[in-house]
């Protein structure tokens, strides 16, 4: 479904992305793991469009979307929640989510209607999805920083993706809202049949849950596999597991 | 922040508000009705600066720009082309969204301050043009009395088409606020990149704001010209720009009524101190001076702050 | 349109000498300006009532001492006036507001507009005031066969020199040091255990010395009025624009460009002079958005 060839990115003298690789199927969850500074989030920001990539391809569903903007790859089915808090603060959580139905509708333009009856079953649907209906009149920036996190993953099924990437998703979460947020996107995956690219910090629920793992270090694709691959080769034990 | 207003409550209080708008001149003096009036035409121009700044939180530094196009565009179809005076109202402000869209999409490419330089010397050069080319604009003498339709004479007739205007223009703005592309507005203030992520083309939806802001300030110089009878290249000038842009923040940035309140507070204040003394600005400084230190939100924004919190307790007592 | 053959060449020389000693005013206004905004990312709009404070202040040291020591020693003193001005503004007020947001910052500096315009007033006066050269920089010398005014070369001296005295304290001080590495990564600067606030006073000070001595040179070259503040406060801005935001070296060329740009106005067009610079403004930010130069930010 998605297809990363020999990706290039540098900051300055900095090669963030050194040629990445990465080919993910439909229905399947992929992890990306690697230390601090290994790429990860650039990685993701080149898929998504914030950032061009200066060598390499993206192909996604056989069409080529390397270097579109962000806007135009989101309408192609790809959504994503960002590391660091990505919401609308000033906004409410309805309001939050709607933005995103509405964007999905191509409704964005449209001046003359009042939104608060446009689309508003689905934008309830999803709320209730991710447990926050009960909290959708509260402005967004008052929410506790877990449910946060979740109000992004909310954004972006907004857009009714195919394709979800989540940059850690759990960032800055007690180890019971991890277990819980990570169960929460396993069953939305699931139930939606979404493909998942993700990165995540907490090893034990990467190899748990995900389909495929591609290990990365300093920008390059070190090896990406089953879990039970990845877990037998050599150089990830050493690099990243600490031999453990 | 503006749904709830709508309800029945607030609904019939504005009705009620209207009412007293309406009897208003046949009570007071006209001093007051040109007041008033005036009010009006600024707190227009002011919420379609906040339609941009407050709720697309653009640096609009230059929003003047657009009232001295709309009011020079009505000033010159009247007076050099002999067109109907009403088609020269229509046509005004769509002058004005034209500079706006022209302005814009030069601006919108930059981000900030860049963006607020750029608009600010683009003005300067229509300002510049006006100030200079007395053949066409008048110079710095400007345009003075201009004909208006005989329905529109004496000020208590020209104060009930500006109140009628202003009424639809802010029903207009209002609507456009709590629609999708309102909301979506507010978004990418709120966040411009997550705004790009959902499929939202942020710049061409900031750019469009900018238009529907233009056209408003077109239609508030409108009412000027109706209101005065004469342009002049003062309109056009950076010092109005900001001081509606004290209007918003006197009022409040973030709330729809804000802009109304801060400019009738600065225009009373301004006839009324401007009366007693000739240093209005220094005082007009030391308020700004004073708000920026303490009350940031505005004189609206306070009170929906309070009100709102009161609110919250009725509502934790009771739970 | 032939109008420019009815000069000469060396009409035409003048005029543009005449632009250029205009540009070096210029530059000074700017140049403060231009370090403020790189600074504290600041545009200071009360920069122009500084600068109208700075004349008002070189009127006052001239009629008080008078003769061509008045006139000197006003070119130390009004701008050391208005430098300690901006420091009491700066240390009891604007200092506080660092944290906000950038719009607050800028309507502060509205404000110091207003309130020192109308200050303005208060001490000097409405009346229209001018300020006399000193003898040895009246009357004019013959370049090229053509009378130039001294005082005009005076400031195509002196705008060199202070752009060379900005050079030395940018790139030889240790407070011209880290103003530029403020200017560049302020989080750096903090980080080094520079007191920030400090910095950005230094920097604020300096940038209206600036254009307080902008100032008391313009003042025997026009009257001084009350609006003088409003007027040049916009050229200063565009100047700053196209040269690069934060950029000094920016506000040279830009100052350049605006003061040649408006002597060929005065010779082709004298009735659109002045938007002979808006219009060199605008064909330069359609092209190079972002100014000319590198912009610090």
């Amino acid at each position: 479904m998605l297809r990363v060839e020999n990706l290039m990115n540098s900051f300055g003298d900095f090669r963030a992305v050194d040629g990445a690789n990465l080919a993910v199927e439909k229905g399947k969850i992929v992890a990306v793991i690697g230390p601090n500074g290994a790429g990860k989030t650039t990685l993701f920001n080149l898929i998504t469009g914030h950032l061009k990539p200066e060598a390499g391809k993206i192909i996604f569903k056989g069409e080529d979307i390397t270097g579109l903007p962000p806007y135009t790859i989101c309408k192609k089915g790809i959504a994503r929640s960002f590391q660091l808090l990505n919401i609308f603060p000033r906004l409410t959580v309805f309001d939050n989510v709607q933005v995103a139905v509405l964007s999905q509708h191509n409704r964005s333009l449209h001046l003359f209607r009042p939104a608060k009856n446009l689309l508003v079953a689905e934008t309830n649907h999803i709320l209730e999805n991710v447990g926050l209906l009960g909290k959708s009149q509260k402005i967004a920036g008052s929410l506790s920083q877990g449910d946060q996190k979740i109000l992004e993953i909310a954004i972006a099924l907004g857009n009714e993706p195919e394709f979800l990437i989540l940059d850690e998703p759990t960032a800055g979460m007690s180890a019971e809202e991890t277990t819980a947020t990570m169960a929460l996107v396993k069953r939305l995956a699931v139930e939606q049949g979404l493909t998942l690219l993700f990165c995540e910090h907490d090893i034990d629920i990467v190899f748990s849950m995900a389909d495929r793992i591609m290990v990365m270090q300093q920008g390059k694709t070190i090896i990406e596999g089953t879990p039970d691959e990845v877990r037998q080769n050599e150089q990830v034990q050493q690099a990243y597991m600490g031999g453990s | 922040m503006f749904k709830g207003m709508i309800h029945k409550g607030a609904l019939s209080a504005l009705a009620g508000l209207l009412a007293v708008m309406l009897i208003l001149p046949c009570l007071i003096p006209r001093f007051y009705v040109y007041l008033i009036a005036s009010i009006l035409v600024m707190a227009l121009l002011a919420m379609s600066l906040n339609l941009v700044v407050g709720f697309g939180g653009l640096f609009q530094f230059h929003h003047g720009v657009f009232y001295g196009v709309g009011a020079y565009a009505v000033a010159l179809l009247i007076t050099k082309t002999g067109l109907p005076q009403w088609i020269c109202f229509v046509l005004a402000p769509f002058a004005a969204a034209l500079a706006g869209l022209i302005i814009g999409l030069i601006c919108i490419r930059l981000r900030q301050l860049y963006f607020a330089m750029i608009q600010i010397s683009l003005g300067s050069l229509l300002w510049a043009l006006a100030f200079r080319w007395y053949d066409f604009t008048g110079g710095d003498d400007g345009i003075h009395g201009i004909p208006m339709p005989d329905i529109l004479s004496g000020i208590h007739n020209s104060y009930y088409f500006i109140l009628t205007v202003f009424t639809l223009s802010i029903i207009g703005l209002f609507f456009i606020l709590s629609s999708p592309f309102g909301i979506t507005l507010q978004a990418a203030r709120d966040n411009a990149q997550r705004c790009e992520a959902i499929g939202v083309f942020v710049r061409r939806h900031q750019l469009f704001a900018i238009v529907i802001a233009s056209f408003f300030a077109g239609v508030a110089g409108v009412l000027f010209v109706v209101l005065e009878g004469s342009v002049f290249p003062d309109l056009l000038f950076w010092v109005l720009s900001l001081e509606i842009l004290i209007m918003c923040l006197l009022g409040g940035w973030f709330t729809f009524a804000g802009p109304i309140i801060g400019a009738a507070l600065m225009l009373s204040l301004r006839s009324f101190i401007g009366m007693q003394t000739e240093y209005w600005t220094l005082i007009l400084g030391i308020i700004l001076a004073l708000l920026i230190f303490f009350l940031p939100q505005g004189v609206w924004g306070y009170i929906l702050e309070k009100v709102k919190s009161r609110k919250e307790a009725v509502v934790e007592r009771e739970a | 349109m032939d109008t420019a053959s009815t000069y000469g060449l060396s009409e035409l020389a003048m005029q543009l000498l005449v632009g250029l000693s205009r540009s070096m005013i210029l530059f000074i206004i700017s140049a403060g300006l231009s370090l403020i905004l790189g600074v504290l990312r600041v545009p200071n709009v009360a920069h122009g009532s500084l600068y109208m404070i700075g004349a008002f202040a070189a009127f006052t040291v001239n009629t008080v001492i008078g003769g061509s020591l008045g006139f000197w020693l006003s070119l130390i003193l009004a701008p050391l006036f208005v430098a300690l001005v901006s420091f009491a503004a700066e240390r009891a007020l604007f200092c506080h507001l660092y944290e906000r947001e950038h719009l607050m910052l800028l309507l502060f500096t509205f404000a110091l507009m207003l309130i020192l315009g109308d200050m303005v007033k208060l001490f000097w006066g409405v009346e229209y005031k001018s300020v006399t050269a000193p003898d040895i920089l009246k009357g004019s010398v013959i370049i090229l066969g053509q009378p130039f005014p001294t005082y005009n070369l005076f400031l195509l001296v002196i705008g060199p020199v202070v752009g060379f005295g900005l050079w030395l304290f940018v790139n030889k001080t240790r407070v011209g040091k880290i103003s530029k590495a403020a200017a560049v990564d302020r989080m750096m600067v903090g980080a080094l255990g520079i007191n920030v606030s400090w910095v950005f006073c230094t920097a604020f000070v300096i940038g209206c010395f600036l254009a307080g001595l902008g100032g008391a040179l313009v003042a025997p070259t026009m009257g001084l009025t009350l609006g003088m503040d409003h007027a040049i406060i916009m050229e200063a801005f565009l100047i700053v624009v196209i040269g690069g935001l934060g950029n000094i070296w920016g506000a040279l060329v830009g100052s350049l460009i605006f003061g040649v740009t408006h002597s060929l106005g005065v010779m082709l067009l004298p009735q659109f002079a002045i938007i002979f610079p808006y219009v060199a403004v605008v064909i330069v930010l359609i092209f190079w958005p972002r100014g000319l130069l590198k912009s610090v930010w």
